[in-house]
């Protein structure tokens, strides 16, 4: 049964728009970061394109495969948070929303399993879309021709994008818990853009390494110089946001009034 | 009677949302193989006590057993014997109709043929392969009829099963349970604000007022009971009112091929 649990979570998502929503937004993510590179890797190229080539020069970037790779792991990982919250969002508010959650909680199936079914999915689902941007980016990133490519190079990239695609997984439960406790999307898509910019903040306090919705951030170098050694304490308080936000979900699913 | 042959018990079940009481001291007893007609007005209390029935929301005070299991969190387990509808029908409007079943079969352990017989058995063979979402609201209801009854269940509990089906459908929804009961022994506990679906219906009626349980009897006790209330309080031109819309009712049905379903109104008050 509980296998059945998982199956049926991935079957509910034949047809669905979501899947596709969620592949264009992670696909624009490494498209337009190859776009900045290709402005700024010609100075002439850049100046002819007006705003969009200052704006290009602004950021400061060069136009290699280390910052390029850099970055990768910053749209995956910590643009992704935002990406990854809509679509745990989804997949506990759309019960809500179709008004299919009660029909699912009077089920002679214990309610743990349809949470970690659900987070199952979304994991199998972060890790496919978090697939597909490393394969793009890196297409992209040889055809546009950047110096400084080596394979060491490579495989740290890739490693560096996904440790940031996990950390940012484990930020995940509490958005379902702030779904299935408000029986909506809102509310959590709320929380997941708060925290987001919240994590920014605390990010250039000196307190990022402790606060969860800041160390993806301070992994990628998204705000701020990246991290040489993010500290084993930053990991053990994602395990214990994932830890909370998973029991929160079950207990909530378990115990509390589902109307 | 056997305890064996209680199917669903509650003892003084109470539900307060905050100051209001939704359910106030229920006691009530379904018996084994019974058509059990809820009856309230809206706001009642008959969805809220559906619901603790079915373990969605928890009891203030009181308990309730199905299948001489206590209903209480966590534990599922007597829930594979109950089909049920919750006031609104509802699927996952991106999936069809057979695919809206077959996840129901999964999580049910019903067997695979269970899904083709749920859809003809519901007269939904025409839009097995039509998208939820794309239902009228009958065919919507008929899907949630289908998708409770999908795992053969011992108990169906079901709020307001009337919701959204045109007359004929009635009819057909009303046929339907009373064949559960009758040659399967599926016991029924039906909600309803209206009382001719229950009275076509229960062989036992409750009626519940402000979640407190106001009178319980079989069907033609309280038929009897009604007739005389009829009697007494109304006059000769209303009662004749009455029966004119009985038989439009039946007149209706007749014009639009169900009159072979149409049943006799309860106690024979309108033929």
């Amino acid at each position: 049964m509980r296998r059945q649990v998982v199956v049926t979570e991935f079957l509910k998502l034949r047809r669905s728009a979501v899947p596709w929503v969620s592949l264009a937004a992670i696909l624009c993510g490494p498209a337009g970061m190859a776009l900045f590179m290709w402005i700024i890797r010609d100075p002439a190229r850049a100046a002819s394109l007006g705003l969009l080539g200052t704006k290009a020069n602004l950021t400061g970037l060069e136009a290699t495969w280390t910052a390029y790779g850099s970055y990768l792991a910053v749209i995956v990982g910590a643009s992704g948070m935002l990406l990854l919250a809509f679509i745990v969002a989804y997949l506990f508010g759309r019960e809500y929303a179709d008004g299919t959650a009660r029909n699912l909680l009077a089920l002679p199936v214990d309610r743990t399993w349809f949470a970690l079914g659900k987070l199952a999915v979304a994991a199998a689902w972060w890790l496919v879309l978090t697939l597909i941007a490393i394969v793009e980016g890196f297409l992209i990133g040889w055809a546009l021709g950047l110096p400084g490519y080596t394979p060491d190079l490579g495989l740290k990239v890739i490693t560096n994008t996904v440790v940031a695609a996990a950390a940012s997984l484990l930020l995940v439960p509490m958005i379902a818990w702030i779904t299935v406790w408000t029986r909506s999307y809102l509310a959590a898509l709320g929380f997941a853009l708060g925290m987001l910019l919240l994590g920014d903040v605390v990010g250039h306090t000196g307190w990022a390494a402790w606060f969860p919705w800041s160390i993806v951030p301070m992994m990628t170098g998204m705000s701020g110089p990246v991290s040489a050694v993010v500290p084993w304490s930053s990991y053990l308080v994602l395990g214990l946001t994932f830890l909370g936000g998973t029991g929160a979900v079950v207990l909530q699913l378990r115990y509390a009034d589902n109307p | 009677m056997p305890a064996s042959d209680t199917v669903i018990s509650t003892q003084g079940l109470t539900k307060h949302y905050g100051r209001v009481r939704a359910v106030d001291g229920l006691d009530l007893e379904v018996r084994r193989g019974e058509i059990y007609g809820f009856l309230g007005r809206n706001g009642a209390g008959k969805t809220t006590t559906i619901r603790m029935l079915l373990g969605l929301i928890r009891p203030t005070s009181g308990t309730i057993t199905v299948f001489g299991r206590t209903v209480g969190a966590g534990r599922q387990d007597w829930l594979r014997k109950v089909g049920f509808l919750v006031e609104t029908a509802t699927a996952y409007p991106n999936l069809t109709v057979t695919e809206n079943l077959d996840l129901q079969r999964r999580l049910t352990g019903a067997p695979r043929a269970a899904v083709a017989e749920a859809i003809d058995w519901l007269g939904l063979a025409p839009y097995a392969d039509r998208r939820a979402g794309r239902l009228s609201l009958g065919n919507k209801q008929r899907l949630s009829l289908a998708r409770a009854l999908l795992h053969a269940p011992e108990l169906v509990v079901l709020d307001e099963p009337a919701n959204g089906l045109d007359p004929a459908g009635i009819v057909e929804v009303r046929e339907l349970l009373r064949g559960l009961a009758r040659d399967r022994g599926v016991t029924v506990f039906m909600s309803s604000h209206l009382l001719v679906e229950v009275a076509h219906l229960a062989d036992r009626i409750g009626i519940v007022e402000a979640g407190r349980l106001v009178e319980e009897a079989p069907r033609d006790v309280l038929a009897a009971r009604a007739r005389d209330f009829v009697r007494d309080t109304f006059t000769a031109a209303e009662r004749e009112e009455a029966l004119l819309t009985g038989d439009l009712e039946r007149y209706f049905l007749a014009r639009t091929g169900a009159a072979a379903k149409a049943e006799p109104t309860v106690g024979g008050a309108a033929r």
